[in-house]
């Protein structure tokens, strides 16, 4: 907040009516140079990923290791339980019992996995965020039902009061509007 | 639209490509043909010959149910992606009009092949016994010429019906396949599990497993994916296909091979952590041969070449969407399904140890040159994709996200 | 060629109707979910079936209190058949359990996107069969306040858990299952839950649907991470579907007990689980969209495509049942040989005939088209699926334990009434958990239907789907 009582800016919101029109719209201010901007959709929009130029997320990496730091939990902890640090014969098997301890090996890898995916998931998008300045605009409310907006923020580098407006104003969206920090 | 002039483009056809793959099929069949001629009448026998022959029979006719699968999936969920993959795998599964020819063999060759339930001796063991109303050399052949019967129908009646639909453009014809395909599995679910017993189980009379019909057929689904990747790989270095067949057609073949590889471990998981655990000595033996001497480190190969290695080799997206790696991994995995098979089959007669022969191999080209030359010459008889499907222009279009 | 109508509906067939009708649009599709639980109160109905429901939970809880209190002597079990209801019971809610994950995940990977419409709830239905089925082992462990002995907790005794017994393997089968589940169905609706938040015209649901909602706004920055961890989660929950009730198998498999011993019972048991889950599916699915007015949601075409895949299932069981039986009489073993014979002729025979019945004969039906869209017939070949797959947990955990390999231990089970009234009340469970979720979140996955409407592709300008052709 700054000093002489009003609050600081925190970027303009455009809103569009359409896929087609958000998606042209984002192509034009990826190539305008902004950085600091978004896309907010109903439901993932395909081809926005494109017009935003937005690369491929490493989540599947990190879920990769988790798996195998799964397995590999999975398979020590049965071999220290079983093979090594309370040994005891049963049925006639081996201390450790490579089939018998796939299973769980298995079931482990898949645990690790997905809790990375979705704590990854969470993570990388700074989730949960409960307190946003877009959602002090009441036209936003419908970002999650059936509108489709484009915020660019004003710390972005490029941005300029005047000359931002202007151009999002001819990006052809049905209504735009300032949004306080 | 623009996607639409692509599919009718000048790729559609082999041209002269199919006379190439013709001749190039022919010669190494010959060459084959006559290098197992000689090893059989220099000595080696005709039990090594019919052997080799049963493995080299088993691997083909999984590569071709295997495509006769895929088409039949297709049509049976309407998938829209496959539509320009549809006809290789069309082309392929056709193939067991030939393997019918190549069964006549595998009759002349039971006595060496089949011999534990066809010897006289086979009576008086009280575990074979039992079952010698079934497996008999009549009943054995009946059997075979209702399977060999019902796949040359399928077959042909589904790549007829595609083929007609490339000049009628008749949409009824797509409603009619998809109609007949649901029976159709059922009818292939029941051939296959029967054809998998008779044809490599009962190789090992006593031996018993109900997951192994699955176990066939989940080997053979991965060897035809593979073969279909590759196939279609091929033709587009020989430039066809390669405005219709895009990178997102590979990486889903890909994700195919990659599914069907994890389903042949977990059907093969599941066989043998249950026999191994059980340990019931009749079931155990099957296994136990495959744990000595020199076939211990193919099973292992097999453990690590045929799930391991390609389950991280085609795990991430990068390598499906390559295609020098799709073609170098689906090379591998028909690799090592024909290893597999060998696997299943061999250790039955050559419990002591690997007894790999020349003729394993020259067979395998005999075979496999017969199989490319029917597969060429039928690419070169319609278009290389069903051009008037009518879903043909969503397949084009298609895109993974 | 055929008749111009011919051809129209061969069109149709080809190419599929639209998913969504009723000519809705976004704000159509947010507005008839959320309805559904933005009103003030339930229906009369709701409230009747939460009474009988929250009765028979509350029975399955006395049940339990009774169970505890006296011990296992109050089940029908004793020797020779120490498994009866609450393992039979436990597999079969395992079962019921495998539908929603198929539909989410493994549909999913296939790209059908008729999915959209019924996933929320089938993944609902999954979680709150999974808890019913956990209720099982729990109770049927004998001493339960040594349950926690099934986890790799350190104790003074220092002796760790078995690793080699396939029921450790359910522990960690089914917990992993729930977990993953879990955050499939909640992961999944965080798009939906910030819908309702946003929607939201009092400040205790804007607080409470806003709590689960994590703060979600749509950015697309956020989106790309989600759909991707949304597919992985798929990834990884298909091969585990599989698992778990192969484990499940594996807990009858690995014992040399004629009729459980067969390698086939793993893939066996998953295509049972998922056929009896989709009759569950399809048995909710039916009266939901009915009360709830959810006709453009979840259409026909819908409810058609589950048949089929009831009809495929149920296939592949049929398969299963004459593989083994083929094999037990080509495996020259006499124990075998007399196990199936005692199946369908001995004592039980009455069980193993429902279960054939209802399962493999039954859903023959779903050949014909018309019965596939037949409200009346789906939902009596539902009703009998699910019974018929019950009878088949029967007929495998009972017949196989009543006649072992030697005559004179062998016995008779059958179960007392709290065997019944426990089964009953598992029942009342999961209704009562199903009502409050029909109630309170949205039933229909509303981002992910959205992003199947033809609106959600750039180039759509509401024209039929000729144009892009």
């Amino acid at each position: 907040m700054s000093g002489d009582g009003k609050r600081k800016r925190y970027g303009y919101l455009v809103e569009f009516a359409d896929v087609s029109s958000i998606i042209e719209a984002a192509r034009r201010v990826r190539d305008e140079g902004y950085v600091k901007w978004d896309c907010h959709t109903p439901f993932p929009v395909h081809g926005l990923d494109g017009a935003m130029g937005i690369r491929m997320t490493i989540l599947p990496w990190i879920v990769f290791g988790a798996g195998t730091a799964g397995f590999l939990t999975g398979i020590g902890m049965q071999w220290w339980m079983n093979a090594f640090d309370y040994a005891y014969r049963i049925s006639g098997k081996p201390f450790w019992s490579i089939p018998a301890n796939i299973p769980v090996a298995f079931e482990m890898t898949v645990l690790f996995a997905a809790i990375s995916a979705f704590i990854g998931m969470l993570g990388m998008n700074r989730l949960p965020e409960y307190h946003h300045p877009l959602f002090r605009s009441e036209r936003f409310r419908r970002a999650t039902a059936d509108r489709f907006f484009i915020a660019v923020e004003a710390d972005d580098p490029l941005f300029d009061e005047e000359k931002t407006l202007a151009f999002l104003e001819s990006l052809g969206g049905t209504a735009i509007e300032e949004v306080e920090d | 639209m623009h996607k639409e002039i692509r599919a009718v483009g000048d790729n559609r056809s082999t041209g002269e490509l199919s006379g190439k793959i013709v001749r190039f099929g022919v010669i190494l069949a010959a060459v084959g043909a006559a290098a197992s001629l000689i090893l059989l009448f220099t000595g080696t026998g005709a039990e090594r010959f019919f052997r080799s022959y049963l493995v080299n029979f088993a691997y083909f006719l999984s590569l071709s149910l295997g495509a006769l699968f895929f088409v039949l999936i297709q049509h049976v969920t309407g998938a829209k992606w496959s539509i320009v993959v549809r006809r290789v795998a069309e082309v392929l599964s056709a193939n067991i009009g030939l393997l019918a020819i190549l069964f006549i063999p595998m009759i002349l060759g039971m006595g060496y092949t089949y011999h534990e339930w066809l010897t006289p001796d086979a009576a008086e063991d009280p575990a074979i016994a039992s079952k010698l109303g079934f497996l008999n050399r009549n009943f054995f052949i009946v059997r075979w010429v209702v399977y060999l019967g019902i796949w040359y129908l399928l077959t042909s009646w589904f790549y007829r019906g595609s083929v007609r639909q490339d000049e009628t453009g008749d949409i009824l014809l797509t409603l009619r396949m998809k109609r007949l395909s649901a029976p159709s599995l059922v009818l292939f679910a029941l051939t296959v599990t029967f054809a998998s017993f008779d044809l490599l189980m009962s190789i090992n009379p006593r031996w018993y497993s109900t997951i192994f019909g699955v176990y066939y057929f989940s080997g053979g689904a991965v060897g035809a994916f593979a073969l279909i990747t590759a196939a279609l790989i091929f033709l587009q270095r020989c430039g066809r296909l390669g405005m219709s067949v895009t990178t997102e057609h590979l990486h889903d073949m890909g994700k195919l091979i990659f599914a069907f590889i994890v389903f042949w471990a977990y059907i093969g998981f599941s066989q043998y952590m249950l026999i191994w655990y059980g340990n019931i000595p009749e079931e155990t033996e099957w296994f136990l041969h495959r744990q000595t001497g020199s076939w211990t480190p193919v099973s292992w190969f097999i453990l690590f070449g045929h799930f391991a290695l390609p389950f991280l080799g085609l795990i991430s997206r990068i390598p499906k969407r390559a295609k020098g790696a799709l073609a170098v991994g689906a090379a591998w995995v028909l690799f090592v399904h024909w290893v597999d098979i060998y696997w299943i089959a061999m250790p039955e007669w050559y419990p002591n140890g690997v007894a790999f022969h020349l003729l394993d191999a020259t067979l395998f080209a005999a075979m496999a040159g017969l199989f490319i030359a029917a597969a060429g010459r039928r690419l070169g008889k319609a278009s290389l994709v069903p051009e008037k499907d009518p879903r043909l222009a969503d397949s084009l279009a298609f895109e993974n996200f | 060629m055929g008749t111009p109508t011919a051809e129209k509906a061969a069109e149709e067939q080809i190419h599929g109707v639209p998913l969504v009708q009723g000519g809705l649009d976004f704000t159509g599709v947010t507005d008839t979910v959320c309805s559904v639980c933005e009103r003030p109160g339930a229906t009369k109905g709701w409230y009747i079936s939460f009474a009988i429901a929250s009765t028979g939970a509350l029975t399955l809880f006395a049940m339990i209190i009774y169970l505890f209190w006296t011990g296992v002597g109050v089940w029908g079990v004793n020797q020779p058949v120490g498994w009866g209801f609450a393992i039979v019971n436990f597999v079969f809610w395992v079962g019921i359990g495998h539908a929603g994950t198929l539909i989410s995940a493994i549909l999913f990977l296939f790209r059908q996107r008729w999915r959209t419409g019924i996933n929320r709830f089938a993944e609902a239905m999954t979680i709150f069969a999974v808890i019913c089925a956990g209720v099982f082992p729990g109770i049927h462990v004998g001493r339960v306040w040594f349950a926690w002995w099934m986890f790799p907790l350190p104790y003074q005794q220092l002796v760790w858990p078995q690793f080699r017994s396939p029921l450790l393997w359910d522990v960690f089968a089914v917990s992993t299952y729930f977990t993953v589940s879990l955050l499939f169905w909640y992961m999944g609706m965080i798009p939906d839950l910030a819908t309702i938040r946003d929607r939201a015209t009092s400040t205790i649901r804007r607080l409470l649907y806003g709590l689960f909602a994590l703060g979600w706004r749509g950015s697309n920055r956020q989106w790309h991470r989600y759909e991707r961890a949304y597919l992985l989660l798929a990834a990884l929950a298909t091969p585990l579907v599989l698992s778990v009730h192969s484990v499940v198998s594996f807990d009858f498999a690995v014992a040399q007990v004629p009729g459980w011993h067969t390698t086939i019972l793993p893939p066996y048991f998953v295509a049972g689980a998922i056929f009896s889950g989709f009759a569950m599916v399809l048995f909710l699915a039916v009266p939901a969209r009915q009360i709830y007015g959810l006709k453009n949601l979840i259409t026909l075409q819908h409810l058609e495509n589950m048949n089929k895949i009831i009809l495929a299932t149920g296939m592949m069981v049929g398969y299963a049942y004459s593989t083994e039986f083929f094999v037990a009489w080509y495996s020259g073993n006499p124990y075998e040989q007399f196990t199936f014979m005692n199946r369908a002729f001995g004592p039980y025979w009455w069980a193993y005939w429902t279960m054939a019945t209802c399962n493999v004969i039954i859903p023959q039906v779903f050949w014909i088209r018309a019965a596939r869209r037949s409200i009346p017939v789906m939902l009596t070949v539902a009703f009998f699926v699910n019974v018929g797959m019950w009878f088949e947990r029967f007929v495998i955990v009972v017949t196989s334990l009543s006649r072992d390999f030697i005559p004179s231990s062998w016995g008779f089970y059958w179960p007392t009434w709290v065997d019944i009234l426990t089964l009953l009340g598992s029942f009342g469970l999961f209704f009562t958990l199903f009502l409050l979720f029909l109630r309170f979140l949205p039933m229909i996955a509303m981002a992910e239907v959205k992003n199947v409407m033809p609106q959600a592709h750039a180039g759509h300008h509401g024209g039929h789907r000729k144009e892009q052709v």
